[in-house]
């Protein structure tokens, strides 16, 4: 049994609210410098706007590229969300709850961001709106069999219910904050908070709204990535696409890429704002065993692919795979999507001493999202580059400069939406913090039954 | 009201390619490019692969020298009866015409350039920046049919104006349409007469009996697309002497 | 209540059916239908400068030219093209086309601009001063142009030279010393069941390309497909059409002919008659002296014995056999020999004068057309040019004619003119030549003057293509001006003889043919009409004139002794320094020709049919010199013969012979509007200056040049994508069946060649 630190509310409530009512030094030059990257990603988005999409690298037969590579990439981050949140809330998982909300936060945030990039590589971006079943005048409706219309659809119906989530359970904390702050931040918290006295029909409701919601919100989040699936899978028209197995493919991809952001975050929250005593190794070592598994569920997905292409002997599948394996400079970048996406941070969460070890959690972590968007780019680019049996029209893609950038700026702007939430909202939830020390002294971990870290006082 | 004259639906247009006359020449190519008033390829278009071509020819390698074969094939948009192309789109700015066309709605198109990756021809093409005329060639441009902007997706209509001047001209003599009265700009300037359009509804016309060819295959056709497009197959008398032609 | 019910009832029907024509926004190709789109004119006309003779037709709509078709009434290409049709227009229209007259003070000066008075004027003095010391330079013409350049000429006592730089003056002479023709035959291709062509590559560019890819069309076409055999050490696009392509080594073509030729005879397969016609027309005992283990395998002509030996029985059973040849197989040293022993074959087969063989021609309809041209020789310009040098000639008048790109770099071209005190030269866009003139006068295109062309080869009767404007003249886009203010060559010529010639413009000249061809009072199934009038206009819309009855002219008496001074063919060695093995073979652009063309934008970005190459000079490199070599697709070559060096980007591929490198002709410019100049390479100033023994023709196929990487590798601008394309599967998308065979018995054929094959690799 490990020695349970008892931390008196006073102190939790300063430890956990230490970004909101006091700003640390690092943050207002931290958000500068990324408002900065956001600033100019955002002229670099308008300029193509303006321009063209010539300013891209994409070409016939690669018509989409790192935009929409990117685009499955941040759709897969936003699984974290729900898988942490919502799962572990049904299973009514105890050590769950210092990061159920980062894991929410990071769905909105990265679900906002997702949403732009297939926005912004239309070419004529000021007529999206065409999308929406808003043509009455004309009569003219928008393609219900388009996967293109399930998107919108399906990432808005999560987006909703991921905000919602996130709001919910933000309520509490509010009222909170409510009423540590004066003047205009006051009232800022005060119309927020809804009201919460914290008397117990709103408890009761909050707590069901949250059952409800967490419910409500698991098919979407099968069907999210599923939807994005089919974005490549109805299309007889390249091969590399039209697969069965794209959707349970995508969505296991997804909660690895997805789980492996949120381990990244819990790093870095632990570093930023001292969190010691709330984001504990355990939770790294749960996070990397379910990790594990879902990992090589997903590895099993992926050598599934390439076995399709052996089995089957079509010449342009047996290409792809060739192109993807064997030249260059795909092959170096095969390596290293296998080595970064699974084999090295796998490999180490074998070890409990590197499960245990924060940094190496932190690093290994980011390593797998190296390895799941170069997996997207495979499929993506790597489908288009060896569409149909036509080889006389096989070419690839070199992504531009400003592709790069925009790719680039899409984490300053998820950092900056994150760092932004931080200053005004709890990251960790307060009130389940200490409604956990009300229920238990111990909580489980997978199968390690760990202490509580506090216990709240009577 | 309505756009479309009395006699549309009745017809269903298709098209018959003779692989076998094909030498590859190139003038489908340009005539379409002339017709249809399609953008310059500039020397950059083609670096970037970026080129617009609504019909290009492809070529293949068979054996390796000193037999070795170049054949050729012109590709254009087969106008696909199942047309993997027209659920993709979002916004219903290309589908299916009563006529068996597949049409391309320009001033509805947003260029998610989802189409062109469900088109397994790889026939359509993306209009990556505005598209610009020095003022002088612009003297030259069809005024029947429409100057694309960027950001839309083009691709072969089966030179629509074409066969609207026809089925019009038709109604104003107050006849039916005679095979032969509408020709694509690329069946007009094939000198092999490799390429043959017209009326598949009519079981009389010219490209519906070269349809029946015994020589007669459709490209891709294991992707259940049913083109509008027949091609009739390459003739080699070497063939039953070397084996399969493909792998040389 | 009712009301409400039919209301809902009616949302429910439009919510879930609309008709499709709402559901559809409007394209705007489908125009609506009351809105009239003004209506268009599909004028004739030819371009005599370009085409082979064929008809054309233009659509023109508001004064302006917008599409241009084959004439579907002309007999040579029955309305159809090639992809250089459409690309006239952007001469029309270029941007860069010279405004006005430009003059320059002094040799090398400075170019100012000029008004046409004083241009006319100055003309017309350099004319008088020039005392005879004239001379006419062009392209090769027939037709009413080239009738007045010449009798220009003579009305001063000039002289007019036409220049080619791939010269078929060979080819002519072959022709003319077998068959006592004056005009080339017409191949009867669509009628042969046996094609067995040399060098030139007729599908794309040579001779009359549209019309023979016409009767190609219809040699497909026939029962049992046909079989075409051709010889030519490049993979061009006829060779690509071939059931059977030789790869000849460069200048082996005769050599070839002659060893068929002599399987043929040794093995009895044609009648006597046949043989002894044959040996008639060969070299005295040529036959006897060439064997079969002397020209086939790779230490020879490259082509085996069996080769051979089949390809001579196909020619000798399966007739109607016709064979030909031009282009490279005639631009060597031993040129005349090559094209004597390849037309000597039809005797083998009985082809002369017979259907599916060569069809010989009457000739021009109007006395004094000229129903044949052809480019002097180019040991007839050394002479010229050494006159030039001299000091001789005081007037050059050149037209269509870029000299200055298109010789050897060994010929001084720049250095002769700048010894003509006056040069002026016609053309619409600013090109080599014209840059070197002391007057330029902005020329009118075909589409915008007056004039004819006599088609070569005829279409097996009489026939005269009339060449009118279709447009005013070019204007700019809001129709406000003019974009050039040009004048037609003939029409100067004519202006400036004063009435000399017999006509004070080209439409006048072209009118009076008119008026003599109705006098023929033939019934032809072209035009009949009434009268004159009636007639000129019917002539006007059906774009010529031709005479279905005019009959076949038998062929004329054979100058037997055919070959002087090379009876056996024999190749000099060429000249070549150290590490130069490869053979340099140029080849006339399928886009752009010899570079007329090259200005158009659209020539430049038509992909090449093999290597789908665009915008810019290529070199055709066989793979397995490449792998050899360390060659990569992009690399900048040098390519070095003992005159020059250019550059070009490699493009290897599996269809050329190794030893030979195969180069564009056309690019290279250094004026010659925007998207031309300094573009690409010219191949014409590596050659070296060899001659035909025989005529003293460019042998413009025998240069030897050494091959190098520069070290530097560029983008290969082309339309493929960026893999080697053989098919990865069988049947996919191209379907090969052979003859007889369903496209259903293929398909299963290649199915069960794939399970094998995949049944096989699974074994192992
Ligand atoms: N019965 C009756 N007669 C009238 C009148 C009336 O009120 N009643 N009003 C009179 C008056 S005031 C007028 S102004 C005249 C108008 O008479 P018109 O000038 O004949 O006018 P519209 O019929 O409106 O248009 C003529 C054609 O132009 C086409 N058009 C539209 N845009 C373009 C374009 O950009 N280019 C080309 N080439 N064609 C185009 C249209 O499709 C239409 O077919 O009628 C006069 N006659
Ligand atoms: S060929 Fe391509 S663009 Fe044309 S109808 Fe078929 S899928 Fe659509
Ligand atoms: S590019 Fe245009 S036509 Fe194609 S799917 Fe998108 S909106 Fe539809
Ligand atoms: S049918 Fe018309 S639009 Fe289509 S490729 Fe031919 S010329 Fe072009
Ligand atoms: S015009 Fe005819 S022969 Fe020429 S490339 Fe096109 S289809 Fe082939």
């Amino acid at each position: 049994m490990q020695q349970r630190r008892v931390i008196d509310q006073v102190h939790t409530n300063r430890v956990l609210l230490n970004g909101q009512l006091a700003t640390p030094k690092w943050w207002l030059p931290t958000v500068t410098l990324l408002g900065l990257f956001v600033v100019v990603g955002w002229v670099l988005i308008g300029f193509m706007l303006n321009k063209g999409l010539g300013v891209t690298g994409l070409n016939r037969p690669v018509f989409w590229g790192v935009m929409i590579v990117t685009f499955v990439f941040w759709v897969g981050i936003s699984h974290a969300g729900i898988m942490i949140s919502a799962i572990l809330r049904l299973t009514q998982a105890e050590w769950r709850r210092p990061v159920t909300r980062t894991a929410e936060l990071l769905t909105v945030c990265s679900l906002l961001t997702a949403l732009l990039f297939p926005a912004m590589q239309d070419g004529r971006v000021w007529r999206d709106y065409w999308m929406m079943p808003m043509d009455w005048a004309r009569g003219v409706w928008p393609n219900p069999r388009s996967p293109l219309i399930w998107d919108p659809f399906a990432i808005g119906t999560y987006l909703t219910g991921a905000t919602l989530f996130l709001y919910v359970a933000l309520l509490p904390d509010l009222g909170n904050l409510r009423d540590r702050t004066k003047g205009v931040m006051h009232v800022f918290y005060s119309v927020l908070a809804l009201g919460w006295r914290g008397n117990p029909r709103q408890w009761k409701l909050q707590t069901v709204g949250g059952i409800l919601l967490s419910a409500l919100m698991l098919p979407i989040f099968v069907s999210v990535h599923s939807v994005v699936s089919w974005d490549f899978a109805v299309t007889p028209g390249v091969e590399g696409w039209h697969s069965t197995i794209f959707a349970p493919y995508f969505v296991i991809g997804a909660v690895h890429s997805g789980v492996s952001a949120v381990v990244t975050v819990m790093a870095l929250m632990r570093w930023l704002w001292k969190w010691d005593d709330f984001i504990r190794p355990e939770h790294f070592d749960a996070l990397a065993r379910l990790l594990i598994v879902v990992a090589t569920g997903w590895l099993g997905f992926t050598f599934l692919e390439l076995i399709f292409a052996v089995y089957s002997q079509e010449g342009q599948e047996v290409a792809l795979r060739e192109m993807q394996i064997f030249t260059w400079p795909w092959n170096a970048w095969f390596i290293v999507f296998l080595l970064t996406g699974y084999f090295i941070p796998v490999g180490m969460w074998l070890f409990k001493s590197v499960r245990n070890n924060i940094a190496l959690m932190f690093w290994t972590s980011i390593l797998v999202n190296v390895g799941m968007w170069l997996e997207r780019y495979f499929i993506v680019v790597g489908g288009l580059s060896r569409k149909t049996p036509l080889v006389n029209s096989w070419a690839t893609y070199r992504p531009s400069a400003y592709e790069w950038a925009i790719m680039a700026w899409s984490f300053a702007w998820v950092s900056f939406l994150l760092l932004l939430f931080a200053r005004f909202f709890p990251l960790v939830p307060l009130f389940e913090q200490k409604e956990s020390q009300t229920f238990s002294a111990e909580i489980k971990i997978g199968r390690a039954r760990v202490p509580a870290v506090l216990r709240e006082q009577e | 009201m309505t756009t479309q004259p009395e006699t549309f639906g009745k017809h269903r247009w298709g098209m018959t390619i003779d692989v076998d006359r094909c030498t590859g020449c190139q003038a489908c190519v340009i005539a379409c490019q002339a017709e249809n008033n399609v953008p310059l390829n500039t020397e950059q278009q083609y670096e970037r692969g970026r080129a617009i071509a609504w019909i290009r020819v492809e070529r293949y390698w068979e054996g390796e020298f000193p037999n070795v074969k170049a054949r050729f094939i012109p590709i254009l948009c087969q106008h696909c009866e199942n047309a993997p192309c027209e659920p993709v789109c979002p916004v219903y700015a290309t589908y299916h015409n009563a006529e068996g066309l597949n049409v391309q709605v320009y001033n509805r198109c947003v260029g998610t350039k989802y189409c062109a990756n469900g088109c397994p021809y790889i026939v359509r093409f993306f209009n990556w920046w505005e598209p610009v005329w020095p003022e002088t060639l612009r003297n030259q441009l069809n005024p029947d049919v429409t100057v694309r902007s960027r950001g839309i997706m083009e691709k072969c209509s089966f030179c629509q104006q074409r066969i609207r001047r026809g089925v019009r001209q038709a109604a104003r003599e107050s006849r039916e349409l005679r095979d032969g009265d509408i020709q694509t700009a690329c069946q007009q300037a094939c000198p092999t007469e490799a390429i043959v359009f017209g009326d598949i509804a009519n079981p009389e016309t010219r490209v519906s009996k070269m349809r029946k060819d015994d020589r007669a295959y459709r490209m891709l056709e294991s992707l259940n697309t049913d083109p509008a497009i027949v091609y009739l197959a390459a003739v080699d008398p070497d063939k039953a002497a070397t084996g399969e032609a493909a792998h040389g | 209540m009712a009301g409400s019910a039919v209301s809902a009832g009616a949302v429910a029907f439009v919510a879930c059916k609309l008709p499709e024509h709402e559901l559809v926004i409007e394209s705007p190709v489908e125009m609506p239908e009351d809105l009239v789109r003004g209506e268009d004119a599909w004028y004739a006309t030819s371009w005599g400068d370009a085409t082979g003779g064929d008809g054309l037709i233009v659509r023109v709509m508001q004064g302006r030219a917008k599409k241009i078709a084959g004439n579907p009434d002309f007999p040579v290409n029955l309305g159809k093209q090639s992809s250089r049709y459409d690309t006239a227009l952007q001469s029309l229209y270029h941007p860069d086309r010279i405004q006005q007259p430009l003059a320059r003070r002094s040799k090398g000066g400075v170019a100012s601009k000029l008004s046409w008075p004083e241009a006319e004027r100055r003309f017309l003095d350099v004319i008088e001063q020039s005392d005879g010391k004239i001379v006419i330079v062009t392209n090769p013409l027939r037709g009413h142009l080239g009738l007045v350049a010449t009798q220009f000429a003579g009305l001063f006592n000039g002289r007019h030279l036409a220049f080619d730089p791939v010269e078929q003056g060979v080819l002519h002479t072959a022709v003319k010393k077998l068959f006592g023709a004056d005009r080339l035959p017409d191949m009867d291709i669509a009628n042969a069941h046996t094609v067995l062509s040399f060098g030139a590559d007729w599908l794309s560019t040579w001779v009359s390309p549209v019309g023979m890819s016409v009767k190609y069309g219809k040699f497909r076409g026939q029962k049992g497909h046909g079989y075409l055999v051709h010889v030519e050490s490049r993979m061009s696009m006829t060779a690509a059409a071939a059931d059977r392509w030789l790869a000849v080594k460069p200048g082996w073509e005769g050599k070839v002919a002659l060893a068929i030729g002599k399987i043929i005879v040794d093995g009895n397969m044609v009648p006597a008659a046949n043989s002894a016609a044959y040996r008639a027309h060969l070299p005295a005992g040529a036959l006897d002296r060439v064997t079969v283990n002397g020209v086939a395998g790779e230490a020879n002509s490259g082509i085996s014995e069996a080769r051979l030996r089949e390809v001579a029985v196909k020619f000798a059973k399966s007739t109607p056999a016709v064979a030909f040849g031009g282009g490279s197989a005639g631009a060597h040293t031993n040129g005349t020999f090559n094209l004597t022993a390849i037309f000597a074959l039809n005797y083998l087969s009985g082809a002369v004068g017979s259907k599916g063989g060569l069809i010989f021609n009457p000739g021009s309809p109007v006395v004094g057309v000229p129903d044949s041209a052809r480019g002097a020789s180019f040991e007839e310009w050394e002479r010229e040019l050494a006159q030039w040098r001299a000091g001789n000639v005081k007037t050059v008048i050149i037209r269509g004619a870029n000299i200055v790109h298109g010789f050897p770099k060994s010929v001084d071209v720049a250095g002769a003119l700048a010894k003509v005190p006056n040069v002026i030269v016609f053309a619409s866009v600013l090109d080599d030549t014209a840059a070197q003139a002391d007057l330029v006068l902005p020329e009118k295109t075909f589409l915008e003057t007056w004039g004819s062309d006599i088609p070569e080869p005829a279409p097996g009767y009489q026939a005269l293509g009339i060449q009118q404007p279709v447009v005013g003249s070019a204007l700019s886009v809001d129709g406000t001006e003019l974009l050039t203010d040009s004048r037609g060559f003939g029409d100067m010529l004519l202006w400036a003889s004063g009435g000399g010639l017999g006509a004070a413009d080209m439409r006048e000249l072209v009118r009076k043919a008119s008026d003599s061809l109705y006098d023929l009072n033939s019934a032809t199934d072209s035009v009949s009409a009434p009268s004159k009038d009636l007639f000129w206009t019917g002539v006007l819309q059906r774009g010529g004139w031709w005479d279905t009855k005019s009959g076949v002219a038998q062929s004329g008496s054979a100058t037997s002794a055919v070959i002087g001074t090379n009876p056996d063919g024999a190749l000099s060695a060429p000249p070549h320094g150290e590490g130069e093995v490869f053979t340099l073979v140029p080849f006339v652009s399928n886009a752009w020709l010899d570079g007329r063309l090259a200005a158009a934008p659209w020539a430049q970005a038509t992909p090449d049919p093999v290597s789908s190459a665009v915008w810019g000079t290529w070199a055709e490199v066989s793979k397995h010199d490449a792998e050899e070599m360390g060659i990569k697709e992009g690399d900048i070559l040098l390519i070095r013969s003992t005159v020059g060096e250019i550059e070009a980007l490699a493009y290897p591929h599996p269809g050329v012979r190794p030893g030979t490198i195969c180069v564009p002709t056309g690019q290279g410019h250094e004026h010659n509007g925007r998207y031309a100049e300094k573009r690409g390479s010219n191949v014409f100033a590596a050659l070296v200056d060899q001659k035909d023994s025989e005529t003293g023709a460019l042998a413009w196929a025998a240069t030897r040049v050494r091959v190098q990487r520069k070290g530097v590798t560029t983008k290969f601008t082309k339309f493929e994508g960026n893999v080697e394309a053989y098919p990865i599967e069988p049947g996919v998308p191209i379907l090969v069946v052979s003859p007889g065979q369903s496209a259903h018995e293929a398909q299963e054929e290649n199915h069960e060649h794939v399970k094998r094959e995949i049944s096989e690799r699974a074994e192992r």
